[in-house]
């Protein structure tokens, strides 16, 4: 049977993808302004903001620098409160440049005074002095201000971002993530034609749509990575060379001891062969299953079941190194080697939920008329095991990482639940308690309410996963959610969808001449 | 009571499970169905009320947990604290996360034993039990439909009989209890 998207999904898909577009748009621009520093001499930084930010959160950024710089006599001095938003950078330079040499001199008493008086923007010199005990000046090859201004630019020190770093985050989050679907249901695919299994045929073409949605997320994370490639931000701290070249003042020994695998050329012909790959076994699986259609036989099955055992291997291998390569290395410095299953595990599992979303949409509106309760309950099991997988290495990472409390490897959850709190132990406990509560029984499995409302839920846990592998590298605490991250991911959903239907539009709904498709048609257990 | 047993052989599970279908809906009570595998649907046909086993599983398992709560408090809190890898035991709590995968175990183990001893007994087929099947062929490649008479007094004998021959049998037989 051939389906054709409704004017009603079409208006709902679009209008989402549309509404995400203009509230990406208006979250984009209200934005919270990002601290910006400029070293004055060795001694001195000036630190301009112009965003909005009171006195309170003020003198924790303070009390985060002085922390931050440990060892150094830190002083503040508001240079001038700009009033005026739109501040330009060389011009608020030259005059904290002026200004400098006046408030040097200015007593502790003034600096109260002034503090009384915080406007929503201010403009801090910054001085940093040895202290006289301060031991470990020997050590040091970069002044206090580098450091500083280093920490400043990096992020670490900020109200919020520099470089839209929270845009280009939340883009990689969401082409990731859909990403992940798709590669998903080309996996799952891969793997019905590797085992021979017979139930899911009447699902085939499902899998099918949804793989075909590939080139968003394709082109979404090339986007992000020839960014990242020339510099455009920051999320990958090893693209940037300084952080390799010994004789730089930020050289990083871990990062330079990573450099025979993390380096630009090697991770460029990496990810054009994951992309490659993926992309063309894609193609080839949708040719020959119209091949099929159009000629019968079972010449094009058994071509489908060596390639897609062919596939697995490839997928074996690629699904764990572009977990390193496109999640892992945020936190260079961290490594877990459970780290590419845990990925794929949770995007095998997304893929699987679309399947059911989709599936369900098109039996209501009458276009599956072979996919019976056994099919639904089959793709509702697929959803509980795949949640306990997920959850099974969510914990096996914890936990072993927890119980050895091995610095180099504890800092990456430290971090989540210093600044993550809610969101990290959140997700865990939507994306495994809930499946474990409501989809134990057989008759949630086969009802579309519970599918739906729960499926949905993990789902939206599932972008929260990523989300939290991605954003406490890249935002450290500096991360939000609001109109931006809303707006992008309903962009993405919305799109994602028009496009999974127009690609299901393109084919009959039944692949008639597969070999087990009567297999399929009277699946029932 | 005197009790007389219909044993109808088929050699097809298709033809079994039309068989019943059509002697229940003539208000035939079938008590039991021999299979040598798993014949699915044939529950809700012969009015086999639905399994209590995942009850049970889920009882044995809660026990589980508790006993293995209640072993690694004492063992591991109370009666011989240790401190592994800097990580003291002096606190379930606290330490809960690494004993999170002897719950996981223990629960398993205890679900999964008593869940078999369960239906190995109420089968009545632990080993060294006398076989209830009426012929040993149905532990190879036969199927037969049990049928008491007892259940279908409301039936005459004749109608019983002719309707039973409707089903295709291949054998039949009567025994008296």
């Amino acid at each position: 049977m051939e389906y054709t998207i409704s004017d009603r999904a079409k208006k709902v898909t679009l209008g989402l993808a549309l509404v995400g577009l203009v509230l990406l748009v208006i979250g984009f621009f209200s934005q919270k302004d990002f601290v910006y520093a400029e070293k004055i001499n060795d001694h001195a930084v000036s630190i301009k903001y112009n965003g909005k930010a009171g006195t309170d959160l003020q003198d924790q950024l303070k009390e985060k620098i002085k922390q931050k710089m440990h060892g150094y006599k830190v002083d503040f001095h508001d240079a001038h409160a700009h009033h005026d938003n739109h501040t330009e950078n060389h011009h608020a330079s030259e005059e904290s440049e002026s200004e400098h040499e006046t408030l040097h001199a200015s007593t502790g008493s003034e600096h109260a005074d002034h503090a009384a008086h915080h406007g929503p923007t201010f403009v801090w010199d910054v001085h940093l002095d040895h202290e006289e005990t301060a031991e470990n000046h020997g050590g040091h090859h970069e002044s206090g201000a580098d450091q500083l201004v280093s920490m400043v630019e990096s992020g670490e020190i900020s109200f919020a971002d520099k470089g839209n770093r929270r845009f280009w985050s939340n883009l990689l989050v969401n082409g990731f993530f859909f990403f992940g679907i798709s590669l998903g249901a080309l996996f799952y695919l891969a793997l019905h034609y590797a085992t021979e299994s017979g139930w899911g045929v009447v699902l085939l073409r499902i899998f099918e749509g949804i793989m075909s949605a590939m080139p968003i997320g394709i082109a979404v994370l090339l986007v992000v990575l020839i960014v990242g490639s020339f510099g455009g931000h920051h999320i990958y701290p090893w693209m940037d060379p300084e952080y390799t070249d010994p004789n730089s003042a930020h050289f990083d020994p871990i990062i330079f001891g990573k450099k025979a695998y993390l380096n630009l050329p090697f991770f460029w012909i990496r990810a054009l062969a994951y992309f490659a790959t993926f992309y063309l076994f894609l193609r080839w699986f949708k040719k020959k299953s119209r091949q099929e259609d159009r000629e019968g036989g079972t010449e094009s099955h058994f071509k489908m079941y060596r390639r897609g055992a062919l596939f697995l291997v490839f997928f074996a291998v690629f699904s764990s190194t572009m977990a390193w390569d496109f999640i892992m290395s945020i936190d260079t410095h961290w490594f877990s080697t459970l780290f590419g299953w845990y990925v794929f595990s949770g995007i095998w599992l997304s893929g699987m939920i679309m399947v059911m979303m989709v599936t369900l949409y098109l039996r209501k509106r009458g276009y599956l008329p072979y996919v019976n309760e056994s099919h639904i309950h089959d793709v509702g099991k697929w959803m509980f095991a795949l949640s306990f997988l997920w959850s099974y290495l969510w914990f096996s990472q914890f936990m072993l990482i927890w119980y050895s409390n091995i610095p180099e490897e504890v800092i990456y959850f430290t971090e989540r639940i210093e600044n993550y709190k809610i969101l990290f132990f959140g997700t865990f406990i939507v994306n495994f308690f809930f499946p474990m509560v409501f989809f134990m029984s057989r008759d949630t499995k086969r009802s579309a309410g519970y599918l739906i409302v729960i499926g949905l839920m993990i789902f939206v846990g599932h972008w929260f996963d990523v989300f939290n592998m991605v954003m406490p590298g890249t935002l450290f605490d500096q991360w939000e959610l609001g109109l931006l991250e809303l707006g992008m991911f309903m962009m993405f959903l919305g799109t994602f969808v028009y496009t999974v239907l127009r690609a299901i539009s393109k084919a009959p709904l039944l692949q008639k001449n597969h070999p087990y498709l009567e297999e399929s048609k009277h699946h029932e257990f | 009571m005197a009790d007389k047993v219909i044993y109808a052989m088929y050699d097809d599970d298709d033809t079994l499970m039309n068989g019943a279908k059509h002697l229940v809906k003539e208000g035939v009570k079938v008590s039991d169905v021999y299979s040598p595998m798993p014949l699915h649907g044939i529950d809700p046909i012969i009015g086999v009320e639905p399994t209590r086993l995942g009850i049970a599983a889920f009882l044995y398992g809660l026990t589980g947990t508790m006993l293995a709560i209640i072993g690694i408090r004492y063992m591991m809190i109370i009666d011989w604290p240790m401190n592994i890898g800097g990580k003291p035991n002096f606190s379930l709590h606290e330490n809960m996360l690494s004993f999170v995968p002897i719950f996981f175990e223990f629960t398993v183990l205890c679900a999964a034993h008593g869940m078999a001893i369960t239906y190995l007994l109420r089968n009545k087929t632990l080993p060294g039990m006398p076989a209830r099947n009426p012929d040993p062929r149905t532990t190879d490649d036969k199927f037969i439909i049990e049928i008491k008479s007892s259940e279908n007094a409301h039936i005459e004998d004749k109608k019983l009989s002719d309707l039973i021959k409707s089903t295709g049998f291949i054998e039949i037989e009567e025994k008296k209890y």
